[in-house]
């Protein structure tokens, strides 16, 4: 937990701030997710709805111009044939008149003298007249036919007079001269002033009349003096089956190519074709309805345009009704009628652009209209997602703020209490409860445990303190009787300089501060030396207590020149006189007459003691035992006497010498021990003692021993 | 180590010793002779597996023996060479009833 300006980071306030804060940033994202999808599907809803409108709206508007524009082109181009039709019927019927007159003229044409018929005259512009044309080499004179069709001058001015779609009406002698009717006889002035001539026998209304034998259309073609597009309407007259003239008008189709171009807009227009699939009439002036008036212009009933040709061909046999046809890449509304005299037909094209017109209009103004709804609703939605990022932002620092209050409302008492607990130094502080730690939750409960334990470690370190301080006491007291024990021991070596009759050492290792082990040795008279070997029941304080009581009667008995298996008895009585603990001591008690080396000792359950010949080797001596001493009351301990030679040697222990254990629990025993004062039977007794000592201690090694390790080697030197 | 094995039968008792008997288990043992040897006539104690006992073993002994002595008997059987020794050494041999 590191800090940085006052804020721990990795601590507890931080954890519950940054889980509140993953909750949040969660929450807000999930929300906003949601938002995000739902504005996105209404838009499309919008938008679906949008489309689905357009695409009602284009099919409604498009059937109902479809409907209007049906009746309505049918209907007029049905009319407008008709009209067209009308001027070709009413020209017919002239030509036929005329030609009934030229049959009947020459038919009785003997009745008939030749009526006069002048050339052309300028001066008669204006006025319908009767001119003579002829071919050139023709001589007018000459002829035969001429005065009698000329007749027909009179009533071919009338005919001329009566309408207006005729140009010119004519009857042309099958030897070559014609009478003409119209009012431009100007046109046939040349230059020079004299009259042109016309090859009329060639001309395309005559060849056409005389090979069909009956009355023809000729096909659009250019007048021959004026260039204006026309047609002539022409018919042979038969006199008793031989040919004899031809009577003819021209028809100005200006008026059609007028009614055609006024009737052209935009996006819609008249056309005429012909009965051979050409193109009359029409205000295009390019693509597949543009004028084509060549005798060879393609014949659209055949054109590429599948569509096209059937359609052409359908309308040459009856009123086709409206028709989508596409033409030269764009679609059109087509309707045709046919025009029954000269086997033409009408057509009305309405570009299909146009009938959408209203219908895009009217979807233009719709998506306007939708449009600035819909930026309406986009500003709306945009407006909400910015007052609800503003809400949210408000929200998300009201929540980092309330994480923190709480988190630092939580963390307080913990850190206060952090403080007050390293605070507590030694054992003089205690941790009490505080009112920042009544938060009525687990930090209460913490508190009170902590109190709790802090009051129970105070009482604990007291009463450490007061056992601290009784244990001192006592280990003060067991130094002391380490030392009193020990002090009670002869520790003087050598302890009798002055008499060379012997030498002697001996050493106690209590295992504990006090042992139960102990030796002896005093100078009972002159020539007397006793000593004593003891091992008491058990360790420590109690075993401590009993050989103290045990050395000193012993002792005292010894004192009062007693022999050693009288002491045992004595001592024996005395102790089992008072010994409810059933303590006991195993001892060895001798006496030396120094003077003879004469050695009485006794036995009361000791280890056998280890004897040294002068130039011999140590050797365990098992003498006579009796019961260790405190075992029971009433018993008589054996002594015996054997007899030290000079350079004799003794040797005593306890059981802490044989019984030292190493780690693998063996036991160092006799015959270590043996081993071990041979090696060093020559030495002194200190020698001797030191060098069992480092035995036992390296065969033990680290093992901890259990008993007292008490050792004593006598030598005996005689009287030198 | 010791571990210490007990059947009584009527006021008879078999206690079995295995492992060391010295200053630090003597007490275990003192205290499980103690609570049986109030209602005993005869207690068994088996040496078969005892392979050391201390002066402080001996004692628990010692008790025994005396308590024992008041009011029926006690025997040990089975005592191995090590510890037949240390019981000669000391002479209990002369106040137990070793079998």
């Amino acid at each position: 937990m590191k800090i940085i300006k006052g804020i721990k980071i990795g601590g507890l306030q931080q954890k519950i701030f940054n889980l509140m804060l993953f909750f949040l940033i969660a929450l807000i994202g999930a929300f906003l997710a949601i938002s995000a999808y739902q504005q996105k599907n209404l838009t499309r809803t919008v938008q679906d709805a949008n489309d689905r409108q357009q695409k009602s709206i284009e099919a409604v508007s498009e059937e109902t111009m479809l409907a209007v524009l049906n009746s309505t082109m049918t209907q007029t181009t049905e009319l407008q044939a008709y009209i067209a039709d009308d001027l070709f019927s009413q020209v017919r019927s002239d030509v036929l008149t005329l030609q009934t007159f030229a049959t009947e003229l020459f038919t009785h044409s003997e009745s008939f003298n030749d009526h006069p018929i002048e050339p052309p005259s300028a001066q008669n512009d204006g006025t319908p007249t009767a001119q003579l044309i002829h071919e050139q080499g023709v001589d007018p004179s000459q002829s035969q036919t001429l005065g009698l069709v000329a007749h027909m001058s009179e009533i071919m001015v009338a005919m001329y007079e009566s309408t207006n779609t005729i140009s010119s009406v004519y009857v042309a002698t099958a030897d070559g001269n014609m009478v003409l009717v119209n009012d431009r006889p100007g046109t046939f002035i040349g230059d020079d002033g004299a009259v042109l001539t016309l090859d009329i026998r060639h001309r395309p209304w005559y060849t056409q009349a005389v090979e069909a034998g009956e009355l023809i259309f000729t096909g659009v073609e250019m007048d021959a003096y004026t260039s204006t597009p026309m047609l002539v309407c022409a018919a042979p007259v038969y006199d008793g089956g031989k040919l004899v003239a031809v009577v003819a008008a021209d028809i100005y189709l200006t008026s059609i190519n007028d009614y055609v171009a006024g009737k052209a807009s935009e996006g819609s227009f008249v056309c005429v074709i012909n009965g051979s699939g050409q193109m009359l009439f029409s205000p295009k002036q390019e693509g597949s309805f543009r004028v084509e008036l060549a005798a060879d212009a393609p014949d659209l009933r055949e054109s590429k345009n599948q569509q096209l040709a059937a359609f052409v061909r359908s309308a040459m046999e009856a009123n086709t009704g409206l028709r989508l046809v596409e033409v030269d890449g764009e679609s059109y509304y087509m309707c045709g009628a046919p025009m029954k005299t000269v086997g033409w037909t009408a057509v009305s094209v309405v570009d299909r652009e146009i009938t959408r017109q209203p219908t895009t209009a009217l979807l233009s103004n719709y998506d306007r209209i939708n449009g600035e709804a819909l930026s309406t609703f986009e500003d709306g939605a945009k407006n909400s997602v910015r007052t609800l990022v503003v809400l949210l932002s408000v929200i998300c620092l009201l929540a980092i703020g309330a994480a923190l209050l709480i988190a630092s409302k939580v963390v307080r008492p913990i850190e206060h209490m952090t403080k007050r607990i390293n605070a507590l130094s030694g054992s003089d502080g205690v941790f009490e409860m505080e009112p920042i730690y009544r938060t009525k939750d687990e930090i209460e409960v913490l508190a009170e445990s902590f109190a709790t334990l802090s009051k129970r470690t105070r009482d604990y370190i007291t009463q450490i303190t007061q056992i601290t301080a009784e244990k001192e006491r006592i280990s003060t007291e067991l130094s002391l009787a380490t030392k009193i024990q020990a002090s009670m021991l002869p520790s003087i070596f050598p302890p009798y300089p002055d008499r060379p009759e012997f030498d002697l050492f001996a050493s106690m290792d209590p295992a504990k501060e006090v042992g139960g082990d102990f030796y002896d040795f005093f100078l009972v008279d002159d020539d007397h030396l006793c000593v004593v070997i003891a091992d008491v029941s058990g360790k420590g304080v109690p075993a401590a207590l009993f050989m103290m009581a045990s050395k000193i009667i012993l002792q005292s008995c010894a004192m009062l020149g007693q022999q050693p298996a009288e002491i045992l008895t004595k001592t024996n009585e005395a102790i089992c006189s008072n010994n409810p603990e059933s303590m006991f001591v195993t001892a060895w008690v001798g006496i030396l007459e120094i003077s003879t080396g004469k050695l009485t000792a006794a036995n009361a359950g000791h280890e056998y003691p280890i004897l040294k010949a002068p130039n011999g080797d140590f050797e365990v001596y098992k003498d006579r035992h009796g019961l260790v001493i405190g075992g029971m009351a009433g018993l008589r301990y054996r002594q015996y006497e054997l007899t030290m030679e000079p350079g004799s040697k003794l040797f005593l222990y306890t059981d802490g010498v044989p019984e030292a254990t190493d780690a693998k629990q063996q036991l160092f025993g006799l015959d270590r021990t043996v081993a071990a004062l041979n090696e060093a039977k020559n030495e002194t007794p200190r020698q001797t003692l030191k060098t069992v000592r480092r035995k036992v201690d390296e065969f033990v090694e680290d093992a901890e021993q259990f008993d007292d390790l008490t050792m004593l080697c006598l030598e005996y030197k005689g009287k030198e | 180590m010791l571990n210490i094995n007990k059947t009584v039968e009527n006021n008879t008792a078999a206690v079995s010793l295995e492992g060391r008997l010295d200053t630090v288990t003597a007490p275990e043992l003192e205290k499980a002779l103690m609570e049986l040897i109030p209602d005993l006539t005869e207690l068994k104690l088996d040496f078969t597996d005892l392979d050391y006992i201390s002066s402080a073993g001996l004692r628990v002994l010692l008790a025994a023996q005396k308590a024992m002595n008041k009011q029926g008997s006690m025997t040990l059987t089975h005592v191995n060479e090590a510890v037949m020794e240390i019981l000669e050494v000391t002479g209990f041999t002369d106040i137990l009833t070793i079998r």
